[in-house]
């Protein structure tokens, strides 16, 4: 039997009374791919960081290349041969490419020109698939995805044995995503490990030779990819069985749409766009990143510059050049990044919850204590979240949480339209579950909603139909029948079929 | 149906010192225990420190600058940081005040006709600040088109007028034994809390300055905020540059500027109550009682060294430690407070 590169057995971590993780055992082959899976809360993280050597406050043993180790701080894990790529880039944005991959370690010299720092990235650049990019370029002028690939070579610069992506693809369109995983199998190609957290099943499904499954802080089982099923990796994930991730889809039943887009060109976006939006419905925006969908949600809020286009909602011809604005429309509007605009993190939740419809909660511009916890309590309710964590700060919750909270601020303003960009980003199974079934319980009530999203699985279930973008340009509306994911896939990645003409 | 619940301490309470050293750090509970030690030594051995009298006396030094710490609370909580151009705009207004005096106006008409100044003067630099432009520069440039204006306006003189006026009962008068102006410190006090925690213009500054874009999302701008908290920081340093006025019936361009205070200067005192009191620098967290205490309680350390015969050299030494003290105390205690995600 092979040795293995990493192990790690009855690994105990409590702070105070809470434990976050409780005796689990986790070991890596040498030239395998290990997915770690779990809920938001699971563990994930905090396993993550005592491979890392974030975090040594630990009981339990590490064997890592044959040796017992304890790393006190994440430059021994480093030396070691252990690197993480995390969530958070730690990249210098404005010095060059080059210089970020040499920004620290042994290998790099104390002095040298720019032409000896370029030709020294090569090799790592190639590994990582950014063989196409100048060295030389800033960082801030690549994409996010190119950026990730960035933060890799720079960790495989120091040609660590094993590496850790935790969640690479979490903030990347479909195209980039691919790039990762590509990169991820030329490395194991040349005997590396990698550990591969992620909440995209489909990802782990991909490029894992086997998966560990994390639950409550424990680790519950560790499969191999081949002759597992999707339902039930998600099981063992949740231990209990997940009856229908997606409710069934909306039919629309409305003849009239609620809101007329008309004209509307965001920033960003090559032509202007025309939508109708019916009432019970839930559209999806389909497109990679990159290809406006976002911008087109976020213009309709008055949260976009645009150059021009209005709105028609009851009668009213109108244009919010503010979300105050939109929100006086009863158009409620939630970003894809709820930590940069959706929530007060440092506030309770109670006041994030209210924070949208301070009016309705108070009387004369006097607060109601009785009236906003009846609103917070019933939107809790709506969005299941625990009435009792109310009081405490927004920031303590886990992903998953957050975005309910985030979503569920809205419904203060009782909206007609919903727009949400990326509904369920960063969020575990059960909440995505959750999350999905409020809004189409929010569409079956009459409100209008709308999602962009470049989670294929989402866009592809969830909405009633789906207008597909590509690259600031509207391609194509599909019915309620047609909808699929082969047919979102080709829309949003090679609508006019030009990858087949190249070839 | 919530399966997204997290592990909660379910255990029984550990005791408020258990408790305290499982949160916070040693380092901060051991910086507080020398503070306290110190702390009581010097009041348990200052001459006639635990009297009555002198205790009417640490409120009422407090007073002034605790009452222009509660205007510029707002700004801070509001995320707009600070104004460096407290003093100027009370040094702008005493000046109208005594030249509305002086002209023979009385009381009411001087006061409404200095409040104009501070409304203007609060409302653009607020207007300045929500467009965009960064408070540091843009107060920076107020401070001296305001201290300008009063120093040509006055030409640099003592503008005076004679007992007795009309303000003498705001600056000499007392109430129940107290002095009015501790009265109004005390007042301004209680309203600005009360205005901060139960009403939705309160509930805006503390979730505009937790997070501005996520504030701007859900409709509150920080354009007409801006123009609020500068506005209120305004007037409250026109109602002390007009208290101060009345208690020595004239006025000058450079009385907040020098021989004010333990620093001597005016805005520094301000700014060092604030983060005495341990309001974040970042906005959206503390409150105005945190700033009338960071005010009693630097009056309280000064008029302890003062009541040991320690000169202005010490006393301002003492000021500076206070707020770097302060600021590494509240930065771990906050820091603790999270729980790990």
């Amino acid at each position: 039997m092979e040795e293995q590169l990493l192990s790690l057995s009855k690994i105990t971590r409590s702070f105070g009374a809470i434990h976050a993780l409780k005796e689990v055992s986790f070991d890596v082959m040498p030239g395998e791919v290990m997915g770690l899976v779990g809920e938001n809360g699971a563990g994930k993280s905090s396993l993550v960081k005592i491979i890392g050597g974030f975090d040594s406050g630990y009981t339990g043993q590490l064997t890592f290349a044959n040796k017992q180790v304890r790393f006190s701080g994440p430059v021994m894990a480093e030396r070691a041969g252990i690197a993480i790529a995390q969530q958070e880039l730690s990249l210098i944005p404005t010095m060059s490419v080059a210089e970020n991959v040499l920004l620290v370690g042994d290998n790099v010299p104390k002095i040298a020109t720019k032409r000896q720092l370029i030709k020294l990235v090569e090799p790592f650049l190639s590994e990582v698939g950014l063989d196409y990019i100048d060295p030389a370029t800033s960082v801030e002028r690549l994409s996010v995805g190119e950026r990730h690939l960035v933060e890799v070579a720079r960790l495989i610069a120091h040609d660590p044995q094993l590496l850790i992506l935790d969640e690479p693809t979490a903030a990347l369109g479909e195209t980039d995503s691919i790039r990762i995983l590509e990169m991820v199998e030329r490395l194991v190609k040349r005997g590396k490990s990698v550990i591969y957290v992620s909440h995209r099943l489909d990802e782990i499904f991909k490029i894992c030779d086997r998966i560990t499954i994390l639950r409550d802080g424990r680790s519950v089982a560790v499969k191999n990819t081949k002759g597992l099923s999707v339902s039930e990796l998600v099981n063992s994930m949740l231990g209990r069985e997940l009856e229908n991730m997606f409710p069934k889809r909306i039919s629309t039943s409305s003849k009239t749409p609620l809101l007329k887009v008309r004209d509307l060109w965001p920033d960003g976006l090559l032509d202007p766009v025309d939508l109708d939006i019916f009432p019970g419905e839930i559209l999806g925006l389909a497109g990679q990143l990159g290809s406006g969908t976002g911008e087109i949600l976020s213009a309709i809020a008055g949260a976009h510059p645009i150059r021009g286009g209005s709105l028609e909602m009851d009668g009213n011809v109108f244009m919010p050049k503010t979300p105050n604005e939109a929100i006086k429309a009863k158009i409620a509007y939630c970003s894809e990044d709820r930590k940069h605009d959706g929530l007060f993190l440092g506030r309770p939740i109670i006041e994030n919850l209210t924070s949208t419809a301070l009016k309705r909660i108070g009387n004369f511009g006097i607060l109601q204590p009785s009236a906003e916890n009846g609103l917070a309590n019933d939107i809790a309710k709506g969005f299941t979240i625990d009435n009792s964590r109310l009081p405490s700060e927004a920031g303590v919750l886990s992903g998953g949480n957050q975005q309910k909270v985030a979503l569920g601020k809205w419904l203060a303003i009782s909206p007609k339209v919903i727009l949400v960009n990326e509904p369920t980003r960063g969020v575990d199974v059960g909440a995505r579950a959750e999350i999905y079934q409020t809004l189409h319980k929010l569409a079956k009530k009459g409100t209008a909603i709308v999602i962009a999203s470049t989670d294929l699985q989402e866009i592809a279930n969830l909405p009633t139909r789906i207008i597909a973008f590509y690259r600031g340009l509207k391609v194509s509306e599909l019915g309620y029948r047609e909808v699929s994911a082969e047919n979102i896939l080709t829309q949003i990645t090679d609508p006019f079929g030009a990858a087949k003409l190249e070839r | 149906m919530s399966p997204i619940s997290e592990p909660i301490n379910q255990l029984p309470k550990p005791s408020i010192l258990e408790k305290l050293i499982q949160r916070h750090s040693k380092l901060a509970i051991a910086l507080l225990a020398i503070f306290i030690v110190v702390f009581v030594y010097g009041m348990v051995t200052a001459p006639n420190f635990l009297t009555l009298f002198n205790f009417k006396t640490i409120i009422r030094d407090a007073a002034l600058v605790g009452i222009m710490a509660i205007g510029l609370t707002f700004v801070t909580l509001s995320g707009n940081f600070f104004l460096l151009s407290m003093k100027e705009t009370a040094a702008l207004c005493i000046i109208a005040f005594a030249t509305g005096m002086a002209s023979g106006w009385g009381f009411e008409l001087s006061f409404l006709f200095t409040m104009v100044f501070a409304l203007i003067a609060g409302i653009s630099q607020g207007a300045l600040i929500g467009i965009g432009g960064n408070p540091i520069v843009v107060t920076l440039g107020a401070a001296g088109v305001l201290y300008g204006l009063g120093a040509y306006w006055s030409d640099n003189l003592v503008v005076s007028y004679r007992r007795p006026h009309g303000a003498e009962w705001l600056g000499t008068g007392s109430f129940l034994g107290l002095p009015n102006i501790t009265v109004a410190f005390i007042l301004i006090a209680i309203s600005a809390e009360l205005l901060l925690r139960k009403t939705s213009f309160g509930r805006q500054v503390y979730l505009i300055g937790a997070n501005r874009a996520a504030g701007r999302a859900t409709g509150h701008e920080n354009f007409w905020m801006a123009i609020k908290v500068c506005t209120i920081a305004s007037v409250c340093s026109a109602f002390v540059a007009i208290a101060f006025s009345a208690q020595v019936s004239s006025a000058q361009v450079n009385y907040f500027s020098s021989e004010f205070g333990s620093s001597g200067d005016m805005t520094i005192m301000v700014i060092a109550t604030v983060m005495v009191g341990g309001n974040s620098i970042m906005g959206g967290f503390g409150s105005t009682l945190r700033s009338s205490l960071g005010a009693v309680f630097i009056s309280t350390v000064d008029n302890m060294m003062v009541l040991h015969g320690f000169n202005s050299g010490p006393r301002v030494f003492a000021v500076g430690l206070m707020i770097v003290f302060s600021i590494i105390v509240f930065a771990i205690l906050r820091r603790g407070s999270r729980s790990e995600e």
